[in-house]
């Protein structure tokens, strides 16, 4: 068998399997458990690292289940009935962001959890979580991007909600499935729309077939309704917070994941899905959302007290940027000017930026409850004498999410901010007020929590903690020193892949 | 090594060089301060409205508080819709997918 042939099915597939698996060798015993977890996660891994670097090189990657040969999408009668997972340099770029994000999450996890608290559980939603996020960015087919969706959501709640033994985890898992279920329906509700309109579930089939007709527009409000309410947008973005604030730091940073494979969707589903219709109006509307997600969001961080929820808040206003950034290429996208491709960009790379620094923080929050027994900002203090690297990567996360040169916020941020100020300068005011709220945010944080005097004795952080930690804190630094690098070889074509690829992906599906 | 930024571009080695010489020219001024100082000292005691409170810690909390004070009535206002009730968010969803309908079927 050829793996790199197989490799789409096979990311998705074998993370599937190994989670359901996951509990079966932690029965036997712990460390089959951790073996069975490195296998897998290595396996998937590399997997979803071979397939991005083939698209990288050779171009959109096309696989066909059921069919004789993967690359046979069109059926005998010319129609592409078969599920088809359909890889472009954006869904290989958010491939490649669940891979980095999830390969720390099991690092850290490794002595983050105990045991008796549901550690074989935690790893299995995770798994299942990363399988449901990879399956959701490679394919191609409408309705098994629903079932993805779904199998994200219910992932995320047992994340969110799976320490019953605490009693606000279950409240916001319970919350955040009332709301996930909602958007989920509102998809599905799409998909039997487009498909009973014209009987087929393939994305470039539809893509091909959307004519901008009101029933095509009635499915793409609630499309865009449903996605905006996952990628937690304002004033959707309420069970964010509570969602990020509640669970265990390892599950955090792959929800925060999460919320941008859903943004990946979103923007699937205006530039490839709806881009033969492209409409203006709905380029301003996520313009608008965007900017109202940043500033609200910063703003909301201001008065926080627990130290989760202030970087719950600062994760929210981070989506904002995405949206700011490509929702200004699609608002110009019908004219083309230089701008719109150079917003597209800042908005995908601050995804990686934001999967690096956001992520830094949560764990290092994740480490200092651990620490100190506690989050709340005013009961925390000098925490700076025992916990050195947790405070010197608290200090880098939060420099880089304030945007701060020459960490790697700063150059997308600069990309969002040049671009939008063409759309209009108010936008790009408020993206930059909302960095100085966000800056003096968390140096009040930081303040408070690792500086001054010791006011109790902190539990060191354990190695593989730290080390995870370190990997990010890593990407931050190196993002940031050599941004022009990552843009080059994987942002500019994730961001072409948008600006000017769905012929491309149109044909890499449909032939001719 | 310069990532184009639309209007211009930005080279984060060439910042970290002139920040690197920033560094150095405090350094500098820093060899050249008193030298009474002594670690350990009453010098080390925070100010606190010129009370001498032995390991007082300022909170994070205290931190930029007219900031935060002058930011307080907006905040108060956005704070008031985060009610925490999943009814109230549910609510917010029916709105906005109403006003993305609205945007969806008359735009274009």
């Amino acid at each position: 068998m050829n793996l790199a042939t197989h490799a789409p099915i096979l990311a998705i597939a074998v993370p599937l399997l190994g989670a359901f698996a996951l509990p079966l060798w932690g029965k036997l015993h712990r460390y089959l458990r951790d073996l069975w977890l490195l296998l897998v996660g290595g396996f998937t891994a590399a997997m979803a690292v071979l397939l991005s670097a083939r698209v990288f090189t050779a171009g959109i990657q096309v696989y066909t289940l059921g069919a004789a040969s993967p690359g046979e999408t069109v059926a005998s009668g010319g129609f592409p009935i078969r599920i088809v997972l359909a890889v472009d340099a954006l869904g290989a770029f958010m491939a490649l962001i669940t891979v980095l994000v999830a390969v720390v999450a099991l690092v850290y996890a490794r002595r983050y959890l105990a045991e008796e608290e549901g550690k074989t559980l935690a790893l299995t939603l995770g798994t299942l979580l990363w399988a449901g996020m990879l399956g959701m960015a490679l394919t191609g087919d409408l309705f098994n991007f629903f079932v993805f969706f779904e199998v994200t959501s219910i992932a995320a709640c047992g994340l969110i909600g799976y320490r019953t033994w605490a009693a606000r985890g279950p409240e916001a898992a319970f919350k955040t499935m009332v709301m996930y279920t909602a958007g989920g329906l509102f998809v599905l509700l799409a998909t039997a729309i487009l498909y009973g309109e014209y009987g087929g579930l393939n994305l470039a089939y539809l893509a091909a077939q959307i004519r901008g007709t009101s029933v095509d527009r009635i499915a793409l409000g609630l499309l865009v309704g449903g996605l905006l309410m996952k990628v937690g947008a304002v004033p959707l973005h309420m069970w964010a917070p509570d969602a990020y604030g509640e669970a265990p730091a390892q599950s955090v940073i792959l929800l925060v994941a999460n919320t941008q494979v859903a943004l990946y969707a979103l923007f699937r589903v205006l530039f490839t899905l709806y881009g033969g219709v492209a409409d203006p109006a709905v380029g301003w509307l996520v313009v608008a959302l965007g900017a109202l997600t940043v500033i609200v969001a910063a703003l909301m961080a201001v008065v926080q007290t627990d130290l989760g929820r202030l970087v719950a808040f600062g994760a929210v206003s981070q989506i904002g940027y995405m949206l700011l950034g490509v929702g200004v290429g699609l608002t110009v996208i019908g004219a083309r000017p230089a701008f719109g491709l150079v917003a597209i960009q800042g908005g995908i790379f601050h995804m990686l930026n934001d999967a690096a620094a956001i992520g830094l923080l949560f764990l290092a929050v994740g480490a200092v409850e651990k620490a100190a027994g506690g989050r709340d900002l005013a009961g925390l203090g000098g925490l700076g004498h025992d916990l050195k690297w947790t405070t010197g990567f608290f200090l880098l996360g939060s420099l880089a999410l304030a945007g701060i040169p020459p960490l790697n916020g700063f150059a997308s941020k600069l990309m969002i901010y040049e671009s939008a100020f063409r759309l209009s300068p108010i936008l790009t005011a408020l993206a930059i007020l909302a960095s100085i709220l966000l800056l003096a945010v968390f140096l009040r944080a930081f303040q408070g929590v690792f500086l001054g005097p010791r006011l109790k004795p902190a539990t060191p952080v354990p190695p593989p903690m730290l080390v995870a930690m370190g990997i990010l804190a890593l990407g931050v630094v190196a993002l940031g020193l050599f941004p022009e690098f990552f843009v080059r070889h994987l942002v500019t074509p994730a961001a072409e892949a948008l600006w000017q690829g769905r012929d491309a992906y149109l044909r890499a599906v449909l032939g001719g | 090594m310069r990532l184009l930024t639309g209007e211009g571009y930005w080279n984060p080695l060439v910042w970290l060089a002139a920040a690197i010489g920033v560094v150095l020219l405090t350094a500098f001024v820093w060899t050249r301060g008193r030298r009474d100082y002594k670690r350990g000292t009453e010098q080390d005691l925070p100010f606190l409205s010129g009370e001498k409170m032995d390991g007082a810690h300022v909170g994070g909390q205290h931190l930029y508080w007219g900031f935060v004070e002058g930011l307080r009535p907006y905040v108060e206002r956005l704070r008031a819709f985060h009610t925490g009730f999943v009814g109230d968010y549910m609510a917010w969803l029916v709105l906005m997918l109403g006003a993305v309908f609205l945007i969806v079927l008359l735009g274009g």
